[in-house]
């Protein structure tokens, strides 16, 4: 059997962490992803708003949604298939409380947008979709780098040797 | 509760860095593992190879369009001998005074090098 010290033993397991958590890093979203995104619903809500304006309103309601769904279709693409050929993270690594973080994030930027957009509408204000999607796609480029590190916290506490 | 057990296969340097990547990964590119390690192809496939053979893990050669693939993973014993191994350090760590500041950490963002044990 080894003869190892506790030293050499400690050396190790921060080794086996350091290694784990180059993969973690991989797979992080990057902040511009957010940012795309957030262009990008604005994009679509400038067709919304627009789609009952006699002459061009079809025209930029179609062009927005196509825009709206190349373009995210090509970020998530890069951003997918940077990590796919990288390495895939184990499923275990993010738990149910990265699963409720997702879900959380997401239901709180789509039911806020939804609710000022709804709101500015009812107060006559023009262009709610868009106002409501700009603060909206702040809110999703600010708040998803934040959404990231606390993922990645989840999935740094739960990869091998982490005190639990 | 995972039983301990050191792995003498797993343990050296550049075995444990490369099975520790596979053990956060459902697989793993092997140009990811290269670069990552800073390993030539010939060492890399080496101590593939070996961790291979010892039923620890399993290697997919494949194509991405024309261009040649090659993934590795973990398979479940390679898993459960990494886990074993892991806890086998933890015990060894455990009661000699001694912690892992993690640099990572749980308690900053900062992805700076170096985790280093220090004595608490």
């Amino acid at each position: 059997m080894n003869e190892l010290d506790a030293d050499a033993a400690a050396q190790a397991l921060a080794e086996i962490q350091r290694h784990q958590r180059q993969v973690i890093d991989q797979a992080v979203v990057p902040g511009w992803y957010w940012w795309a995104v957030g262009a990008l619903m604005v994009v679509l809500a400038v067709g919304v708003d627009t789609r009952t304006h006699a002459v061009i309103g079809g025209a930029v309601l179609g062009g927005a949604i196509a825009v709206f769904v190349v373009g995210l279709l090509s970020a998530t693409g890069v951003v997918v298939s940077g990590q796919f050929l990288q390495a895939r993270l184990r499923n275990g690594l993010l738990d149910g409380r990265g699963v409720v973080a997702i879900l959380g994030f997401v239901a709180l930027i789509v039911g806020c947008t939804l609710g000022l957009a709804f709101g500015l509408r009812a107060v006559g204000v023009p262009y709610p979709a868009t106002l409501a999607c700009a603060a909206g796609g702040s809110a999703l480029g600010l708040g998803g780098p934040v959404l990231m590190r606390a993922l990645r916290r989840i999935m740094l506490g739960n990869r091998a040797g982490s005190p639990r | 509760m995972t039983d301990a057990r050191f792995d003498d296969l797993i343990h050296p340097p550049t075995r444990l860095a490369i099975v520790s990547l596979l053990a956060a990964s459902q697989w793993a590119d092997f140009k990811f593992i290269r670069d990552s390690l800073n390993l030539s192809d010939s060492a890399l496939s080496k101590q593939l190879a070996t961790l291979e053979q010892a039923g620890y893990v399993e290697i997919r050669r494949g194509f991405v369009g024309k261009r040649p693939r090659t993934s590795a993973r973990l398979t479940r014993a390679g898993r459960t001998a990494f886990e074993q191994h892991v806890a086998a350090l933890q015990e060894m760590v455990a009661g000699s005074g001694l912690t892992i500041e993690l640099a990572d950490g749980l308690a900053s963002d900062d992805l700076a090098h170096g985790d280093l044990p220090r004595r608490a």
